[in-house]
């Protein structure tokens, strides 16, 4: 018995292990080769100590000072679509929460039908619409598509966690006189604040790291830090992986301090309503 | 009284000042020039014009045209979609666009604005000292839609200490020498680092074609004549099948890519490579390299069963205009004062693959660029791998696919080239 229970234990243990290998392996990869002087990086045997050194950072700042602006518009987009989607889908989950009627109920299924569309089926019509409108090569555009595409799934956690909040709440506030906004924005929103962090978070991180969109619709005021790592990539003069991986380091480092920090709200939005009866 | 400092700001005022520093962000700070050209390039491209920095070869033009110059950047193959759907607008805001020369099949030529009538009216300098090859794989039905800007031509690589340590004293001079150098390259060297003989990036049309072209043999002629000589490829296909089962190259053959060569080689971890001269300085680069200034190149040999001329294989791009652009003027003038032949040696000088031959004959260029000269001799005969057709990246698949197969010993080299002609036949151009 106590057997099996030590090889169960060691079990879970190997299993945690090579869970945390396979997941923290490429990260720390790349920011210990952005530490890594150049001719160490793909060394054979690969070398595992070494004297840390920032040259790769230097270079990647004066080489490289569009990448700079490309984070600098990262920021501006995902605050933009972080904000909309999370205004749009907690107002569209309190209706589909609070409401009721036949088109309610149909439009959740169409909400997740639209998630399931690839964005690429309407990013290349969408390319002369666009331009047309004059919108391309603006963060305003990448903010709204960020936050179309986030929506829906946005709406349906929202409606997830609205649904936890007792009807009671917004009656008692009904009699003393408050309107529905008011409800929404005195009583709903504070008490489903996790849930918009959890869909915040969600936002975040697409709109950090999106490629398609950025790609298709933006040229240089608003090229964002992803586009210019892939020209790194591509470089047909060779790659520089230093200059790679530093860049990846700076372009990896909010966005996993900002899951890191709002991970217990990431846990809420993955498992909201799993424990409904 | 109290001396406690305190910060009274509303949630309104709050948002309004976030609300109003992002739109001021994402507006952004205009500085209006008198015009402004808007170019589609790959990064390179802008870097070897020294844009931003103080030797910026465009500066007189800038200054006599009062025009500004925007480049919007990507990778290779993302900037031919950008610029092909920029093309196909109604109209668009870009005056020049790049273009890999592998890449204008008859529908996208005309995409754009046929040059000839800008060449006869507002030459060129010098124009015919632009490699005549270069000059044809812009040229699409009779029409010049892109003036060659940059090459990319193959040679072979070698690390003069690994060949030092094998007791060779030369590079090869003919194919079959490289063969036998290859095997013998194949050991561990004096720092225990186990080496392969030779690398070569297994999806790439380069390294078969160039096999083929040491016997004689081509992939797909400027005709579009597939395999011209089958026997050639069948002894490429064969020769780099006895490579790979004689372990002279490596074990990931399948897997490799263009970044491994580089790295391979920077590290001793394989003796041979067949690249573009461009990366002579990246194998050198002290901060890189573990052997800066013993990596050399020559021109790829022929087989010594071979008499005829061998042509490299090259890679070119072209500035184009889009023909819906408006202010084609102002983009051939950009075009002109890129191909002169100051701005050519000045983006050699920079790094840049110049496509004219008089680059080559400057004395501090060819004093800055020891492979200078081997690229010259390639450069003058080089072609594409092949020419730019609707099916050709589909071709490029199945004859890698085939390819693949035979170096790996799945197929016989017969059965791999007749699998060629049967399958990539029907994608031609009729």
């Amino acid at each position: 018995m106590r057997t099996s229970r030590l090889l169960i234990g060691a079990g879970k243990a190997v299993a945690v292990t090579a869970l945390l290998f396979w997941s923290l392996f490429p990260i720390v990869f790349i920011v210990m080769s952005s530490l890594k002087p150049g001719q160490e990086i793909f060394a054979v045997p690969p070398v595992y100590v070494f004297t840390p050194t920032f040259e790769h950072y230097a270079a990647l700042w004066s080489r490289w000072g569009v990448f700079f602006d490309g984070l600098l518009n990262s920021t501006i987009v995902t605050a933009g679509a972080t904000a909309l989607a999370v205004i749009a889908s907690t107002c569209a989950g309190y209706i589909y929460s609070r409401g009721s009627g036949r088109f309610l109920n149909a439009s959740v299924m169409f909400l997740i039908i639209v998630r399931l569309i690839p964005p690429i089926v309407v990013t290349l019509p969408l390319f002369p619409i666009v331009n047309a409108m004059g919108l391309n090569d603006t963060h305003i555009v990448l903010m709204v598509l960020y936050a179309t595409f986030f929506v829906s799934l946005g709406t349906v956690l929202m409606r997830t966690f609205i649904d936890q909040i007792p009807r009671e709440l917004d009656e008692a506030a009904e009699i003393d006189g408050a309107g529905r906004l008011t409800i929404l924005r005195r009583v709903i929103v504070p008490l489903a604040a996790p849930g918009i962090l959890a869909v915040a978070v969600f936002v975040v991180v697409f709109a950090w790291n999106e490629f398609l969109f950025a790609f298709i619709f933006t040229a240089t005021r608003a090229k964002t830090a992803p586009l210019v790592i892939s020209e790194m990539i591509g470089s047909i003069d060779g790659v520089d992986w230093g200059v790679l991986f530093a860049a990846s380091t700076v372009q990896l480092a909010p966005v996993l301090l900002f899951v890191v920090l709002m991970n217990r709200y990431l846990v809420a939005g993955l498992t909201a309503g799993a424990t409904k009866g | 009284m109290t001396n406690r400092i305190t910060l009274d700001m509303t949630r309104r005022g709050f948002l309004g000042t976030a609300l109003g520093g992002a739109a001021a962000l994402a507006a952004g700070p205009s500085w209006a020039a008198a015009k402004t050209l808007n170019i589609l390039s790959h990064k390179v491209h802008e870097t070897v014009l020294g844009t931003g920095t103080d030797n910026d070869l465009m500066k007189d033009w800038k200054a006599k045209n009062d025009a500004n110059l925007v480049f919007t950047t990507f990778d290779s193959n993302p900037l031919q979609d950008r610029l092909f759907r920029e093309a196909s607008l109604p109209s668009t805001d870009y005056g020049v666009g790049y273009i890999i020369d592998n890449r204008p099949t008859a529908d996208i030529a005309k995409l754009f604005a046929p040059l000839d009538d800008f060449l006869a009216s507002a030459p060129i300098e010098n124009y015919d000292d632009i490699a005549p090859g270069l000059r044809e794989a812009m040229t699409v039905g009779g029409k010049t839609i892109g003036i060659p800007v940059r090459h990319a031509t193959g040679g072979l690589f070698y690390n003069e200490q690994l060949l030092e340590e094998a007791g060779i004293s030369a590079p090869p001079a003919t194919l079959e020498e490289l063969i036998e150098q290859a095997k013998k390259l194949t050991f561990t060297s004096k720092d225990g680092t186990p080496v392969t003989g030779m690398i070569m990036a297994s999806d790439l049309a380069v390294f078969p074609v160039s096999f083929a072209r040491a016997y004689g043999g081509d992939y797909i002629t400027k005709d579009f004549k597939l395999l011209p000589k089958p026997e050639a490829m069948e002894k490429a296909l064969a020769t780099m099948a006895d490579l790979f089962k004689a372990g002279a190259l490596p074990r990931s053959y399948a897997t490799t890519k263009n970044d491994d060569q580089v790295t391979w080689m920077q590290q001793g971890r394989a003796a041979f490579t067949m690249i573009t001269f461009a990366r002579f300085k990246q194998f050198n680069d002290p901060a890189q390299s573990k052997f800066p200034g013993r990596i050399k190149a020559v021109q790829f040999p022929k087989s010594s069963s071979y008499d005829g001329e061998m042509a490299a294989v090259t890679e070119s791009w072209g500035m184009t205009i889009p023909a819906n652009f408006a202010d084609k003027d102002l983009a051939w003038s950009y075009i002109r004062e890129v191909s002169s032949p100051r701005v050519t040696l000045g983006m050699a000088r920079n790094g840049n693959g110049p496509v004219r031959v008089s680059t080559y004959a400057d004395a501090d260029f060819a004093a800055a660029s020891p492979v200078a000269a081997a690229e010259a001799k390639a450069l003058a005969t080089a072609r594409g791998a092949f020419p730019p057709f609707p099916e050709a990246a589909r071709a490029q698949q199945l004859f890698l696919e085939d390819v693949q197969l035979a170096v790996l010993g799945r197929k016989t080299p017969a059965e791999a080239v007749e699998s060629m002609v049967t399958r990539i036949t029907p994608l031609l151009p009729s």
